[in-house]
């Protein structure tokens, strides 16, 4: 079985980052490959403590600020792996 | 709404901000710090330095105040908080950031083959095209951009290029001036807001009354009006008596939802339609202000076609004042062109504000929407009322109630979003050829749910109207019994014209 890396994605919701376009996050989130999708665990999160800064995205512990749609699709994919087939 | 552009960041920061230092009294002697904390001097920077960049903010703000261009940042604030309001058109190009959009109208391209015919230097009023290195070449100091070379070039060889303002406005209200900025004539610009998402430089803005109410607030008794299209735009995992609570924690004492007006509207347009249809062909809707007024200012001989009847806005505007003549009303709707309408009925609308707007009023004063407790809600519309945030809803409402009330009138209704698309239907129309008598016009595609001021896309928010419309325990307009109470208070909901 071919284990991937799972990645918690936490992007806030609350107004601050609503307004500086938190919704485009989560609908580029529909662009990532299936695998990658299956992988990840999204989540909607009402305040980052880092609001006027937003939009703000949370992955695995690690607080990103201004993220555009494009950035998190990037760090997305450089931070997902999945380990080699075991035999 | 389109993506969240740099741009629309911009914008909504100076509105929080200029919302938080009123919230707080500092704006007076603040206002100038929006100028740093917005744009730093690290950047990211999106023009040459910073300070054009500085310069470009200040009309931003200036404008956001709905003050002249000709004040400092410290008279514009002051005026503002005094609760002036310049006699500003509603939408306005900044002169410092129009980037004079250095385009060449018509440009010839590699598909000319410099034939024989040369139909385009035949076709030339002006003798601007001559034969350059084996191609036409367009001498832009004789151009006057009338296009008739670009038709005449059987190569398709010739390009137009327009742009982005332009492009976007369907009533051809904005175009390059002398000095190639951009410049809107008013007489035939209807404020529809098209221009300022098309324009990647954030150089038209519309006014806004954001200051002016929240110093309302603290002395008036201050009464928000929710346009039906509010539903999902706050956030869409917020519940609906989270945005009320959020919207009276701003200092809103009541909040109304513009839909019960939509109610008393459905059945005045329906009695309306029953006792004209003989008179003429087709009537149409009214409570799209960009709609109508694109009749007014553009297909004038139509005029008559477009109901009497107010739109929600003013209906439900007439509702509050009845009931409590001092209250403020204020809007808060997805529209620019309503700014318009609620100027021109001052009576009823003291204020127009939008989404945008007043989510960042909420965060100039610190309130999370997301974190706010809701209140139990049910809303004030029937399901036809609430669906006038739709395209194709207020002709439902108005079939509907036609129906219940007038069985045996027939409605052929049909509609369209988009002036263009409006203008061409209407057109149609006029020549017969579409079988209908009633026709809704909405200026925004997707309706109200798509326009310019709104924060959560057109196809979520329409299937969240169409959810919460469900859940109204009055179906059709004329179930809304306490609407079609007030309707009787009030008596008249018509446009009188001179
Ligand atoms: S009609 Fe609309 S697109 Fe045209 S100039 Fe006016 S606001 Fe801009
Ligand atoms: S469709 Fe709605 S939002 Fe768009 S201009 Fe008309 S009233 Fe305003
Ligand atoms: S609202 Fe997103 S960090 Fe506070």
């Amino acid at each position: 079985m071919k284990k991937c890396k799972q990645l918690t994605v936490e992007i806030c919701v609350g107004t601050s980052c609503h307004l500086l376009g938190s919704e485009d996050l989560f609908e580029s989130l529909k662009r990532l490959p299936r695998k990658i999708q299956d992988a990840v665990d999204i989540q909607g999160v009402n305040c980052l403590q880092s609001c006027g800064k937003g939009p703000n995205v949370r992955i695995n512990g690690l607080i990103l600020t201004d993220v555009t749609p494009e950035q998190l699709l990037r760090v997305i994919e450089t931070n997902f792996y999945c380990e080699k087939e075991s035999i | 709404m389109a993506q969240v552009t740099e741009v629309g960041k911009i914008r909504r920061r100076v509105l929080a901000e200029m919302a938080r230092m009123t919230y707080e009294g500092t704006l007076q002697e603040k206002i100038d710090d929006i100028l740093e904390t917005v744009v730093t001097e690290q950047g990211p920077r999106y023009r040459c330095c910073v300070h054009k960049e500085r310069a470009v903010l200040k009309e931003r703000i200036k404008i956001s105040l709905s003050q002249s261009l000709d004040l400092s940042l410290k008279e514009a604030a002051a005026n503002a908080l005094s609760g002036e309001i310049v006699g500003l058109p509603i939408v306005n190009v900044l002169p410092e950031a129009c980037d004079r959009c250095p385009i060449d109208k018509f440009i010839v391209t590699d598909a000319c083959r410099n034939c024989v015919a040369h139909h385009c230097i035949n076709s030339c009023p002006k003798g601007a095209i001559m034969v350059v290195q084996d191609r036409a070449y367009i001498d832009k100091t004789k151009c006057v951009e009338c296009g008739m070379c670009k038709r005449s070039c059987h190569y398709g060889a010739i390009l137009e290029i327009s742009r982005p303002c332009e492009r976007a406005c369907d009533v051809k209200a904005i175009h390059a001036g002398k000095d190639r900025k951009a410049t809107i004539d008013e007489t035939k610009c209807v404020s529809c807001g098209a221009c300022r998402i098309a324009c990647p430089f954030g150089a038209i803005v519309d006014r806004s009354m954001v200051v002016q109410v929240i110093e309302r607030m603290k002395t008036d008794k201050v009464v928000a009006m929710l346009a039906p299209a509010f539903i999902g735009q706050f956030g869409v995992k917020l519940k609906t008596g989270q945005v009320i609570e959020a919207i009276k924690q701003l200092g809103f004492a009541e909040v109304y939802e513009a839909s019960f007006g939509a109610d008393i509207v459905a059945v005045e347009e329906a009695n309306e339609f029953i006792e004209t249809k003989d008179d003429r062909s087709f009537m149409t809707n009214s409570c799209c202000p960009a709609f109508a007024d694109m009749v007014g200012k553009h297909l004038s001989a139509l005029a008559d076609r477009v109901s009497t009847t107010v739109s929600p806005m003013v209906a439900t505007g007439k509702v509050i004042k009845r009931k409590d003549p001092e209250a403020v009303v204020v809007f808060i709707g997805p529209c620019i062109a309503k700014k318009g309408e609620g100027l021109r009925n001052k009576e009823f609308i003291d204020y127009v504000l939008t989404f945008e707007e007043v989510a960042a009023m909420m965060v100039g004063k610190r309130i999370n929407a997301a974190e706010v407790t809701a209140s139990e809600y049910t809303s004030m519309a029937s399901r036809d009322g609430n669906s006038f945030a739709k395209a194709g809803g207020v002709m439902q409402a108005v079939l509907d109630t036609v129906q219940m009330t007038a069985p045996e009138v027939v409605v052929k209704a049909h509609h369209a979003e988009g002036l263009g698309n409006c203008k061409i239907a209407l057109l149609q129309m006029k020549a017969g050829k579409i079988d209908a008598n009633f026709f809704e016009g909405m200026a925004c595609e997707g309706g109200c749910v798509g326009g310019p001021a709104t924060l959560t896309d057109v196809r979520v928010t329409s299937k969240f109207v169409e959810n919460y419309a469900a859940t109204s325990v009055a179906k059709v307009a004329p179930e809304n019994e306490p609407a079609m109470d007030e309707r009787k208070k009030v008596v008249d909901f018509h446009q009188h014209h001179a």
